[in-house]
């Protein structure tokens, strides 16, 4: 920005930093708009802040009108990263046995097929995530944060054995990544993660498969979203 | 824009219910915006120029006698006895 702020003092201020800072939570063009409007008028940076966090509440708020929003964070980042956890557990449970006893081919294929599940679906539920709602991803965000931090506190083992919880963060957050830059997956593909999704469940020992089945959308929405793009 | 709003309307407008509602009006196609080159007024940055559309002043022309035939009679429109555009009566 240029000129003086009504403080007298340049307008490369702290309260003006902040006004920059904040325009970061508006889209691109808009935040270039707001900016350069704030600095034509020379309101000041604290009546600016309040307009730029106002116009961002308010582009928060049109988004959540949508279906979106709520199926991203409600339907699908906060039960899956419950889902996700348990099969994290399940796999890594399989990876320790293996390691018990190397020389075992079954538990040798348990292991790789699990950890392939975890990872593939985590992916795909990332992608979902990603690409259905890019607005409010930090709804997302705190939707699979708070279990995994819930759980983490009841968690009983020592040391970085907590970790076995989250395997599947990496690939979820690999999956968001290509979801928010909307990366047109091929129907092969989309369909191919979709069966994987299915197969999932299956790692559940106790039941747990029927809650995973409650989780297939994000498979079926790859399947169909890439469907419509072909045509 | 703005500070038209606040001198004419003698209340503040805010920058958020200022863009949001030029938002609804382009999706409706009553203005047309456009981003307009940077300026070192606006510290390098482009602006959005607004146009009001022709079907924008029809909607517009139609608000305000709108407003006026049902002002008439009341306390607040008793000073206006004019005949508008469209009135048969």
């Amino acid at each position: 920005m240029n000129g003086l702020g009504e403080m007298g003092g340049p307008i490369q201020t702290a309260g003006w930093r902040c006004v920059e800072a904040a325009a970061g939570l508006l889209a691109t063009r808009e935040r270039e708009i707001v900016l350069g409007d704030l600095a034509e008028t020379d309101r000041g940076a604290w009546r600016g802040l309040g307009d730029v966090l106002g116009l961002a509440a308010r582009r928060q708020l049109v988004m959540w009108r949508n279906w979106r929003p709520w199926a991203a964070s409600f339907g699908l980042a906060l039960p899956a990263s419950l889902f996700l956890m348990g099969c994290s557990v399940a796999a890594s449970a399989a990876v320790a046995s293996l390691l018990d006893e190397p020389e075992q081919a079954r538990l040798l294929w348990l292991s790789v097929s699990r950890l392939f599940l975890v990872i593939c679906w985590a992916w795909t539920a990332g992608f979902a995530v990603g690409s259905v709602s890019r607005g409010t991803l930090w709804a997302s965000v705190l939707g699979c944060c708070v279990p995994c931090l819930y759980c983490l506190s009841k968690w009983p083992g020592h040391g970085f054995s907590f970790l076995r919880l989250l395997i599947f963060v990496l690939p979820a957050l690999w999956g968001v990544w290509r979801g928010r830059r909307d990366l047109q997956l091929s129907l092969g593909w989309a369909v191919f993660l979709a069966a994987v999704a299915t197969l999932a469940p299956l790692m559940w020992s106790k039941g747990g498969w029927m809650y995973g089945c409650c989780l297939f959308w994000p498979g079926c929405y790859l399947a169909a979203t890439a469907r419509r793009r072909q045509e | 824009m703005r500070e038209v709003i606040e001198t004419t309307g003698g209340r503040s407008c805010s920058l958020g219910a200022l863009y949001t509602t030029l938002d609804r009006l382009e999706a409706k196609g009553l203005v047309e915006t456009w981003m307009s080159e940077p300026t070192q007024q606006r510290g390098g940055r482009a602006k959005r120029m607004v146009r009001v559309t022709g079907e924008g002043v029809r909607a517009a022309r139609e608000f305000y006698h709108a407003v006026l035939r049902i002002s008439r009679g009341t306390i607040w429109g008793e000073s206006r006895h004019n005949n508008l555009p469209g009135d048969s009566a």
